[in-house]
């Protein structure tokens, strides 16, 4: 498995929460940033052309705030310079307050096939709060578009104020108008971010009001029919993001654009977070990179854990001996011991039993050797 | 040589921050010994610890050329005196190496109890005594009042005393001159067989133990074969000097000087402060007065934050014992926290010293436990034995009786805090002795305290309860039969040795409550319900809960950025180094320290 993620770093304006690269005041750019990312693209053709890729990830900042040909062509630039199978799933992410049937029947028709939206809570008090640009009736609206089409819903817990009702309220009006999958994950006050603010006067819910908040949501999901097959996403059956799954296998994948990740072949690199920066690479004809590590097997072995012991399918222990030729029952027996009341082994995999996956770092360290 | 008449050797006795360095600083100062430009604040608290704490803690002497207005020129020796009850031992040496004693005396403060425990020992020894009103410069200054309380409780005669400032430089030539005409000169034959006093030493890397003497009788040089009373070992003398204050060889010493001698003695244990030093060929018959062996009196362990780290504790409390012989240490071990070893100090004070010189002179981070005392306990079958370890306690159906040390306490207040130090003793299980009226703002209080009591936190109680007016000072007067018990933490149902105590019965669940409830906040939640309690033998006196963890999950991997999450991941991993697992609970070694500094009032 392959994929390729592009990365659009503009937003109408930024929500408070947000600590990803988007620059509101840049809007202008777009123009000029998109075609240079189907150059830089360009300069990647020849290394990656023995690659097959299946997913194709237009993520953001608000990929939905740039007009929608650019889209167009970023999705024609991609199937014109790679192996983008046939069937590749193709994501693009979009605010439902910057979205148009136009728009949607644009995106259909170059190609997408799964949309990610923005939903976050169906309460407009915290959505002001968040600083999202959109409302509830927005969503319903965008979701409206979308019937009958593959959509995700991104849920928020532990806002300011939030109740458990108001979780079940959300997934309540995401499910009811379409989505198959929804993204439930937890608040992060990052540094820097003004919801930090928040965080340090201790305005936010703790930590155990967002487990009760989760437990609450997990429930709920599950009657809905969604199965949960990664800490943080639910899905309807065979309505899996097959991108982000690729990530948690710890598949290859390019990104592109500023601040994009990529890990191919054992290396992974990061593009600048400079936008300026990063026109200056392309221009230049250099890739922005600014980061790059080579993962060595060790490397490869924990990056493995930590991103398969997230799924509910954990670490195929197949997988396990053909890459690294070494038994995971045998090398990690401490720690499956010491952990042994929190995880369990399922026909070929190791995973962490569904209750404890909302604990699961410290359950994921004890399999780390550092 | 100078001439016998013409030396004086005396030293500083004052409370703590009272201006003993800084006015032994003037001196020099005055005497040429350093421009002012030279010094570097307090010239001889030479280690940083001293220098930061405003403390003395190991003695430094230093010798000044002084020009009288008789004419003459003087040497004098100032042989510098740490401050605190818990070194007496080593003051009452430095004293038995002097002639005189300048007693400072806070002009805004008065006679203080560490003060009086000195010139105590000062009049023991028959030093001639000179009276100095320091901080005469402040405002709050009420010299007349100082010199009046130095006659009525000490009992000197205040009226010739110089009022100085040795912050601001006023009249210290008037001290020098005081110092040559109040103060004898060293008597002592120096055509005897050699005496010398060893008051202190130190380790130096080259030289090996160099022993820091007042010549008593008689006479040393280089090439003399030298040893010391107590101890067999016969030494070749390599240099002689004096203190200026950085050593400064000097061909021989005689009787009357003070200096040093280096002899390329290996180990510090071999000389003994207070022992004498005679020549090895033509020995003196008699020791000095006044030697004794130096108990310790406060105990704790001492393990490595990182327990890889051992050895290099084992080599920061080796070098730190070269130069400080009270220091005693054997290796321990703990369930808790691995190895690390059982240390032995002359008190409180001198135990926080150590701890800090590991961190500070070995970069070591170290966890200690909680000090302890030595108890005495008698067992059914008749045999006697000392527990300074909660963990080397003999089972409780194998002990008939237990006793602790006992001091007694003198404290010095203003009547005005007289309740509040009262309600102190009173909580501390002290036992009223008198209560006497020094004059109308000053009184003492005689107390019998148990050691263990005053070792937790009995210094920072009474400070704050008296908003610092308080002074104390205390010294060991015997064991006492008392109803001690071992009290044990326990986590998740596991006995954590590294926390075990020996408490009164009395203030057991109180303490174990406290204990409890400190330990809930500070271990971090783990996977699983933790209970904590405090149990002595099989019975539960106090239970908190740590409750389990619920959420830990790091937000998603946006965009296939796992870098960040693996860092994350990585520094989490590496703070458990820093834990030290009990039973299946894992706790960050930090809470080992917490938990005993957390003081309740």
């Amino acid at each position: 498995m392959a994929g390729i993620y592009v990365h659009i770093p503009f937003c109408k304006a930024k929500c408070r929460y947000c600590d990803f690269a988007s620059f509101p005041d840049k809007i202008t750019f777009a123009e000029s940033y998109m075609a240079c990312v189907y150059r830089e693209m360009a300069l990647r053709k020849d290394d990656l052309k023995d690659y097959e890729f299946d997913t194709l990830y237009i993520g953001g900042g608000t990929p939905s705030v740039v007009d929608e040909s650019y889209i167009g062509m970023l999705v024609a630039a991609a199937k014109k310079n790679f192996n983008l199978k046939k069937d590749a799933e193709i994501t693009i992410e979009i605010n439902p307050g910057t979205i148009s049937a136009g728009k949607i029947d644009l995106y259909e028709k170059c190609g997408i096939n799964r949309y990610s939206v923005g939903l976050q809570t169906a309460i407009d008090s915290q959505l002001k709060e968040l600083g999202r640009i959109h409302t509830l009736n927005e969503f319903i609206t965008c979701a409206k578009l979308l019937k009958g089409r593959n959509f995700n819903a991104d849920v928020m817990i532990g806002l300011k104020d939030q109740t458990a009702d108001d979780v079940l309220k959300t997934i309540e009006v995401a499910a009811a108008f379409g989505a198959s999958h929804i993204s439930m994950y937890a608040l992060t006050p990052e540094e820097g971010t003004p919801i930090y603010t928040d965080y340090l006067n201790g305005e936010l819910p703790d930590s155990d009001e967002v487990a009760a908040l989760y437990e609450a949501g997990v429930k709920k999901l599950k009657e809905l029919g969604f199965n949960r097959y990664e800490v943080s996403n639910f899905a309807k059956k065979g309505r899996e993001s097959r991108h982000n799954l690729n990530y948690w296998r710890r598949g290859e994948y390019i990104g592109f654009g500023v601040s994009a990740s990529s890990c191919i072949n054992n290396i992974r690199f990061t593009n600048t977070f400079d936008l300026d920066e990063y026109f200056k690479c392309i221009l230049s004809g250099h890739l922005p990179i600014i980061d790059r590590e080579e993962v060595d097997a060790e490397g490869q072995k924990e990056e493995l854990i930590m991103l398969a012991l997230r799924t509910s399918e954990g670490i195929p222990l197949e997988k396990y001996k053909r890459l690294f030729g070494s038994d995971f029952r045998e090398e990690f027996a401490p720690a499956i011991k010491k952990m042994s009341e929190y995880v369990e082994f399922s026909e070929n995999n190791f995973r962490i039993k569904d209750e404890y996956l909302f604990v699961q770092n410290s359950i994921i360290i004890e399999f780390l050797s550092v | 040589m100078g001439k016998k008449q013409n030396i004086r050797n005396f030293c500083i006795i004052a409370h703590i921050d009272h201006g003993k360095s800084t006015l032994a600083d003037r001196l020099m100062e005055c005497t040429g010994q350093v421009s002012e430009r030279d010094m570097e604040a307090q010239l001889l608290d030479s280690m940083d610890i001293e220098r930061e704490r405003g403390i003395t803690i190991k003695l430094a002497p230093v010798r000044m050329f002084y020009k009288a207005d008789d004419g003459e020129e003087y040497e004098l020796n100032l042989i510098d005196t740490p401050g605190h009850v818990d070194f007496t031992y080593e003051v009452s040496r430095s004293l038995a190496a002097c002639e005189g004693a300048i007693l400072i005396v806070d002009a805004t403060q008065g006679v203080e109890a560490q003060t009086l425990a000195n010139v105590y020992l000062a009049i023991e020894n028959n030093l001639e005594i000179l009276p100095v009103i320091n901080k005469i410069d402040l405002a709050s200054a009420r010299p007349e009042e100082a010199k009046k309380e130095i006659e009525e409780v000490i009992g000197l005669d205040a009226s010739y005393a110089p009022l100085v400032s040795a912050k601001e430089g006023i009249n210290i030539r008037e001290v020098l001159e005081d110092v040559v005409k109040y103060f004898p000169a060293p008597g002592g034959d120096a055509d005897a067989p050699l005496k010398a006093l060893i008051f202190d030493s130190y380790y130096d890397n080259y030289k090996g133990v160099i022993l820091f003497v007042r010549i008593m009788d008689g006479s040393v040089k280089a090439g003399d074969r030298i040893k010391t009373f107590r101890a067999e070992k016969i030494y070749d003398v390599v240099e002689t000097g004096t203190f200026n204050p950085a050593l400064t060889p000097k061909d021989g010493l005689s009787a009357g000087e003070v200096g040093y001698i280096a002899a390329s003695i290996k180990s510090i244990q071999d000389v003994a402060v207070g022992d004498t030093v005679i020549n090895a060929d033509n020995p003196a018959a008699e020791p000095l007065p006044g030697y004794k062996k130096v108990q310790s009196v406060v105990f704790c362990g001492i393990y490595p934050l990182d327990g890889s780290k051992f050895n290099d504790l084992k080599d920061a409390i080796m070098k730190l014992q070269l130069n400080d012989a009270s220091l005693i240490f054997e290796p321990d071990t703990s369930v808790a926290l691995g190895f690390g070893f059982r240390c032995g100090f002359l008190g409180l004070l001198h135990m926080e010293i150590i701890q800090e010189r590991i961190e500070r002179e070995f970069g070591l981070d170290i966890i200690t436990t909680a000090p302890s005392v030595s108890y005495k306990v008698i067992k059914t079958n008749g045999e006697e034995l000392f527990v300074d370890n909660p963990s080397h306690l003999p089972p409780a159906s194998e002990i008939e009786r237990m006793e602790e040390p006992i001091v007694k306490a003198d404290i010095y207040s203003p009547p005005d805090y007289l309740g509040q130090i009262m309600d102190l003793c009173r909580e501390k299980r002290g036992t009223f002795l008198q209560m006497t009226y020094l004059d109308k703002s000053r009184v003492q209080l005689e107390y019998n305290l148990p050691l263990n009591e005053i070792i937790f936190d009995f210094f920072d109680s009474i400070k704050s309860r008296t908003r610092g007016y308080a002074s104390f000072d205390y010294e060991i007067i015997g064991y006492k039969p008392s109803k001690l018990v071992k009290m044990d933490i326990l986590l998740n149902g596991e006995v954590c040795d590294a926390l075990s105590m020996i408490v009164h019965e009395d203030s057991a669940y109180t303490r174990g409550r406290t204990l409890c409830e400190n330990l809930k906040d500070a271990i971090p939640r783990q996977l699983f319900e933790v209970p904590v309690q405090a149990a002595i033998g099989g019975k539960i006196i106090a239970r908190e809960t740590v409750k389990a963890m619920r959420k830990d999950v790091l937000a998603k991997c946006y965009g296939g950025d796992i870098t960040r999450k693996k860092k994350l991941l990585e520094k989490q991993k590496e703070g458990k180094k820093r834990m030290r697992q009990i039973g299946n609970v894992e706790v960050p070694s930090e809470v080992f320290m917490q938990i005993l500094k957390t003081n309740k009032d």
